[in-house]
C-alpha cells in the first residue's frame, strides 16, 4: 500500500518533493479551496511524513489556515465553499472515498486558535468528549482514555484531584492542552493545529511545544504558524505559501525545515524567512 | 453581543448591559442638564403612579376581601363577592399549556434558522418574525374567534372525544363550546412563539463557532454538536427566553377575552370554557361599579406582581447567559 | 527506500484501545447519523408549523378583509344593522379618526419625555439612571391592560376627565415611554466614544457635544425606536378600550369619547350580526397593514442607518 502511494509521490512539480523517504500520513495533489468561486489558496500538492511535524507557513491572507481546514473538511459547513484536488488519508480520499465525514474527523483531529473547551462540562467530560460523540459509553475505557490523553498532554498531575471541576478554571495554558488531550483521546492518526499557541503567553507556549515533538511519536501533526521561531524549533518539514497576484494563497515552496530556513530554492522563501515582508 | 442588539425586539425585550456612561462634571451642569434630569424625574414619577395608583384602587379589597379574591371560586357582579380562583387558575392552565407548544415548536424553529437556512436569509427571517410579533393581539383573537372556533366545535372537540382517555382530560363538551381553554393556550401558544423564537434564536446563534467546530472535529454528528455543545452553552439564555415568553403570555388579554369563552369557573377540563385575570378584567371593566373595580385591581396588582417576577428573573437569566458566554 | 526498516510504526500507547474506540465509534456511526437526520428533519417541520399560522391569518386577512373595504368604509359613521338592513353596516370613519387621534396626543405625551430619559441614561451614572432603566425594561414588558387601569384611576377617575381620547393616550403614552427610553439609551450608547472625545479634546462643553454631535449620530436609532413604539401602541386594545368609551363620532376633541380600530374590531368580532362579524376582517386589514407598513419603515430606516455606518 505504502509502495503504491510513494510511486505515485514520484510525479510531483517542480516546486514540490518529498522531502524524505518515510511512511506517508496525508497526500496532498493540486488542493484548491474556494468560496463562492473566488480562490483563497490553490496548487499544493506535498507529502505528509508520518510521525513528523509539517508546519504550514506564510503570511496572512496566504490560505494556511484555510488549506488546514480543508484536510478535515470543516469547509463542509460554509456554503459556497469547494476544495478541489485530492487529499488522501492513508490513500483514501477524504473527498470521494467511501469515508463518511464523521469518521474521518475522529481520524483527523483538530486544535483551535482559542483554547475551547466545551464550557459546560467538567475537564474529565472535555476529555472524553470525543469517545462519548462516537458512542462508547463503557466506563472503564472512558476512564482509561481520559488518563491517556491527559497525560499525554502533559495535563495529568495538574489535575487529576480535579477532574470533576469545570474547564473554565483552567489557566489558559492549561485549557489548550486540554484541548489537544480531548483530540487525543480519539487517538487520531494526523492532528491539525490552528496557530494553538497564538493567544497564550511565552512559557505555556514553551510547553505546548514541548509537548508537540513528544507527540509526534503518536500523531502526525500538521501545524499552522505565523511565528517562523516556532516553526523552525518544532517542525520537521515546512510548507511555505504566499498570496499571488489575484489575492490567492499558493504554494511556494515545500521542503524539510532545515532547507526551507537555510537554502531555500525560492528568493521570495528566503525573503520571507529573513523577515525582509510578512 | 452587539450580534444581540442589532435586533430590535432582543433589544427591547433584553435592554443593554450597562456599560459606564460619562457624568458631566458639576461645573458644567447647565440648563441642559437640569432638562435631562426633568424628563428623568417625571419618568420615575410616572412608574410609581403606575404601580401606586393600581395597588391604591385594589386597597379596599386587600383590607376586606384578600382572601375571597385569592381562593374564592364565584364572581357576582354588582355585589359581589368577588372570588379571583377561577382567573388565578385559568392564567395559569392557558399560559403553561401556550409555553409548552410554544417552546417545543420555537426551540425547533430556531435551531432550523441558525443551522439550515443559509445566512443571507436570515435577515428576511428575522423581519418576519418581527412582523409576526407586530401583528396585534386583536388580530390573532379575532382569527381565533372567527375562523379556530368554528373548526374546534365542529372538528377537533368531536375528534377529541372519540378516544376514551381524550374525554377525562379534555371534558366532553361535545360541540357546545368551539371557545375554550384550550383554545386560548393555543393561539397564546402562536402570539408568543415569535418573541420565544427571536430570543432563543440570538442565543444560539452566538454560541461560538469555534466550539461547534471542535465537536464536529471530533467525529459528532450535527444533532450531537447541536444536543451535545450547542444547547448546554445557550441553556440559560434559552431558560430566559422560556420566561420571558411566560410573562407575555400571562399579560396577553384581548385574544384571551375572545377564544377563551369569558366563563368565570374553575375549570381543569380545557375543551371548557375559562378566563384569565386579563381577560377578566377587559370583559368586566366596561359595567363594574365600586367595589367590583377595586377587586378589579386587585386582579391588575396580582398580574404585575407575575409579571414583574418573571420578567425579572428572565432578565437576570440572560444576564447570567452574557456573562457565561464572556467567559468562553 | 532503505530508511523505511529503520522507522517503525512506533509502539503505541494503548493501541488495542484504538482499535475499541474505532470499532465501537464505527458501529454506532449509522444510527447516530441516523438520529441525527431525524431530529434535524424535525426542527425543519417545526421551522414549517411555526410558519402555518402566519400563512392562516394572512391568508383569511386578504381573503375576507379585501372585499369590505371600499370608499365608505373609510369615511362613512358606522350604523347598526337592523332587520330590515342587515347589512347597513356603515363605515368604520370613527374608529381611523380616533386611532390617529390617539396616536397623535399619545406620542406628543410620550416621545420628547422618552428622548430625554433615553439621553440621560445613555450619558449619566447615577444610582437613579440605574433604576430608571431597571423600571424601563421591566414597564416595557409590563401587560397592556395594566395601562388601562392606571390611566382610568388616575386621568378617569382622579383627574375627573372622564372617559375620553386623552384617557386613552395617556394609557397608550405609558406604553410607548419604556420603549422609546430603551431604544434612545441603544442608539445613543452606540455612538462612538472617540466621537465625544474629539468634541471634549476641542474644548466643547458636554452639552453642546450631545446636542450637536451625540443627538445627531443617533437620531436614526432613535428614530427607528420611535416608529416600533408607536407601530406597537396603535394595535393595542386593552388599555384604550378601558378608557375612552367608544364613541361613534368623528371627534379629534382630546376630552371627547372616541374610538379606535382595534376596539371596533373586539366589539364586531362578537356581534351577532354576520354582516358586522365580516366587516371586522376589513378593519384588521387596514390596521395590520397599517403596523406593517411602520415597522417596516423603522426596519428599512435601521438598515440604512447600519450602511450609512458601515
Amino acid at each position: 500500500m505504502e509502495q503504491e502511494i510513494m510511486t505515485e509521490t514520484h510525479s510531483g512539480t517542480a516546486v514540490t518533493a518529498s522531502p524524505n523517504r518515510q511512511a506517508i500520513a496525508m497526500q496532498l495533489k493540486d488542493v484548491a479551496v474556494s468560496f463562492n468561486g473566488r480562490t483563497a489558496v490553490r496548487d499544493c500538492t506535498f507529502d505528509v511524513a508520518k510521525n513528523r511535524v509539517t508546519s504550514l507557513i506564510g503570511p496572512s491572507g496566504s490560505g494556511k489556515t484555510t488549506l488546514l481546514r480543508a484536510l478535515n473538511r470543516l469547509h463542509d459547513l460554509t456554503s459556497g465553499a469547494k476544495v478541489s484536488g485530492h487529499i488522501l488519508l492513508e490513500g483514501t480520499d477524504v473527498y470521494r472515498g467511501d469515508l463518511t465525514v464523521t469518521e474521518l474527523r475522529t481520524r483527523v483531529g483538530m486544535v483551535f486558535q482559542r483554547p475551547n473547551p466545551f464550557p459546560t462540562m467538567s475537564i474529565y467530560d472535555n476529555a472524553v468528549s470525543g469517545l462519548r460523540f462516537n458512542g462508547i459509553k463503557k466506563k472503564a475505557l472512558l476512564d482509561e482514555a481520559a488518563e491517556t490523553s491527559l497525560r499525554a498532554a502533559a495535563l495529568w498531575d495538574s489535575v487529576e484531584g480535579r477532574l470533576k471541576v469545570a474547564a473554565s478554571n483552567l489557566s489558559g495554558g492549561e485549557q489548550q492542552r486540554l484541548c489537544i488531550a480531548r483530540a487525543l483521546a480519539m487517538d487520531p492518526e494526523v492532528l491539525l493545529m490552528d496557530e494553538p499557541t497564538s493567544a497564550l503567553d511565552p512559557i505555556a507556549t514553551l510547553r505546548i511545544e514541548e509537548l508537540m515533538t513528544t507527540l509526534k511519536s503518536r500523531v502526525t501533526i500538521i501545524i499552522v504558524t505565523h511565528n517562523m521561531q516556532q516553526a523552525a524549533r518544532i517542525s520537521d518539514d515546512c510548507a511555505f505559501l504566499l498570496m499571488g497576484e489575484d489575492r490567492a494563497g499558493e504554494l511556494i515552496e515545500f521542503d524539510t525545515t532545515e532547507k526551507i530556513f537555510n537554502n531555500p530554492r525560492d528568493p521570495r522563501t528566503l525573503d520571507y524567512t529573513l523577515g525582509r515582508f510578512g | 453581543m452587539s450580534e444581540i442588539l442589532n435586533e430590535s425586539i432582543v433589544a427591547l425585550e433584553l435592554g443593554d448591559e450597562a456599560a459606564g456612561g460619562y457624568n458631566p462634571p458639576a461645573a458644567s451642569r447647565t440648563w441642559y442638564h437640569y432638562l435631562l434630569l426633568a424628563g428623568a424625574i417625571l419618568f420615575a414619577a410616572v412608574s410609581v403612579g403606575f404601580v401606586g395608583t393600581i395597588f391604591w384602587s385594589s386597597l379596599p379589597t386587600w383590607l376586606h376581601h384578600a382572601g375571597t379574591l385569592l381562593g374564592g371560586k364565584g364572581w357576582a357582579s354588582p355585589l359581589g363577592p368577588f372570588g379571583g380562583l377561577a382567573m388565578i387558575t385559568g392564567t395559569f392552565e392557558t399560559s403553561l399549556i401556550a409555553l409548552v407548544l410554544a417552546v417545543i415548536v420555537g426551540l425547533g424553529t430556531s435551531i432550523a434558522i441558525v443551522f439550515l437556512i443559509p445566512r443571507r436569509f436570515r435577515n428576511v427571517i428575522a423581519t418576519l418574525v418581527e412582523l409576526l410579533a407586530a401583528v396585534p393581539s386583536i388580530v390573532y383573537g379575532l382569527w381565533g374567534l372567527l375562523v379556530l372556533a368554528p373548526w374546534m366545535e365542529t372538528t377537533v372537540n368531536p375528534w377529541l372525544n372519540s378516544w376514551p382517555f381524550a374525554k377525562a382530560i379534555f371534558g366532553n363538551p361535545g360541540q357546545e363550546f368551539g371557545t375554550s381553554l384550550l383554545l386560548a393556550s393555543i393561539v397564546l401558544g402562536i402570539m408568543i412563539l415569535p418573541t420565544f423564537v427571536a430570543i432563543s434564536r440570538e442565543v444560539i446563534a452566538v454560541v461560538p463557532q469555534d466550539l461547534i467546530e471542535a465537536s464536529l472535529s471530533l467525529g459528532a454528528t450535527r444533532w450531537q454538536v447541536i444536543r451535545g455543545v450547542v444547547l448546554p452553552t445557550a441553556k440559560i439564555g434559552l431558560f430566559g427566553a422560556t420566561f420571558l415568553a411566560l410573562a407575555r403570555a400571562t399579560g396577553e388579554t384581548v385574544a384571551v377575552a375572545l377564544v377563551a369563552g369569558g366563563v368565570a369557573n374553575v375549570q381543569f377540563h380545557l375543551l371548557y370554557p375559562g378566563t384569565s385575570i386579563a381577560a377578566w378584567i377587559a370583559t368586566e371593566f366596561g359595567e363594574s361599579q365600586g367595589n367590583e373595580i377595586a377587586a378589579l385591581m386587585a386582579l391588575g396588582v396580582l398580574l404585575m406582581l407575575l409579571n414583574f417576577g418573571l420578567s425579572l428573573v428572565s432578565r437576570w437569566l440572560v444576564r447570567r447567559q452574557r456573562r457565561v458566554l464572556a467567559l468562553v | 527506500m532503505s530508511d523505511m526498516t529503520e522507522i517503525q510504526e512506533p509502539k503505541e500507547v494503548g493501541n488495542e484501545m484504538r482499535g475499541e474506540i474505532r470499532r465501537i465509534s464505527s458501529h454506532s456511526r449509522a444510527r447516530r447519523l441516523a438520529v441525527s437526520r431525524m431530529m434535524i428533519a424535525l426542527c425543519a417541520i417545526a421551522l414549517l408549523v411555526s410558519a402555518v399560522p402566519l400563512v392562516m391569518l394572512l391568508y383569511q386577512l386578504f381573503k375576507q378583509g379585501l372585499p369590505v373595504i371600499d370608499k365608505a368604509f373609510f369615511t362613512t359613521l358606522p350604523s347598526t344593522p337592523s332587520l330590515i338592513a342587515p347589512n347597513a353596516t356603515g363605515g368604520v370613519s370613527n374608529a381611523i379618526v380616533g386611532t390617529l387621534a390617539l396616536t397623535i396626543y399619545a406620542s406628543v405625551m410620550a416621545i420628547p419625555v422618552g428622548i430625554l430619559v433615553g439621553i440621560y441614561l445613555a450619558e449619566t451614572e447615577s444610582k437613579l439612571a440605574s433604576s430608571l432603566r431597571v423600571i424601563a425594561q421591566t414597564m416595557a414588558g409590563a401587560p397592556s391592560i395594566l395601562m388601562g387601569l392606571f390611566a382610568f384611576s388616575f386621568v378617569v377617575r382622579d383627574l375627573n376627565v372622564g372617559f375620553s381620547a386623552i384617557a386613552g393616550s395617556f394609557a397608550l403614552a405609558v406604553l410607548m415611554l419604556p420603549v422609546i427610553v430603551i431604544s434612545t439609551e441603544i442608539a445613543v450608547r452606540n455612538v462612538p466614544n472617540t466621537l465625544r472625545e474629539a468634541g471634549l479634546a476641542l474644548g466643547a462643553k458636554p452639552h453642546v457635544i450631545s446636542l450637536r454631535v451625540v443627538l445627531p449620530a443617533s437620531a436614526s436609532g432613535i428614530v427607528t425606536g420611535t416608529i416600533l413604539a408607536v407601530s406597537r401602541a396603535v394595535g393595542e386594545t386593552a388599555p384604550v378600550m378601558l378608557v375612552i368609551a367608544g364613541g361613534f363620532t368623528n371627534s379629534w376633541k382630546p376630552f371627547d369619547p372616541v374610538s379606535a380600530l382595534p376596539l371596533s374590531i373586539y366589539e364586531n368580532a362578537k356581534s351577532e350580526w354576520p354582516s358586522l362579524r365580516a366587516q371586522v376582517w376589513g378593519i384588521a386589514l387596514v390596521l395590520v397593514v397599517f403596523i406593517f407598513v411602520l415597522s417596516l419603515s423603522a426596519r428599512i430606516w435601521a438598515s440604512r442607518k447600519q450602511q450609512v455606518k458601515n
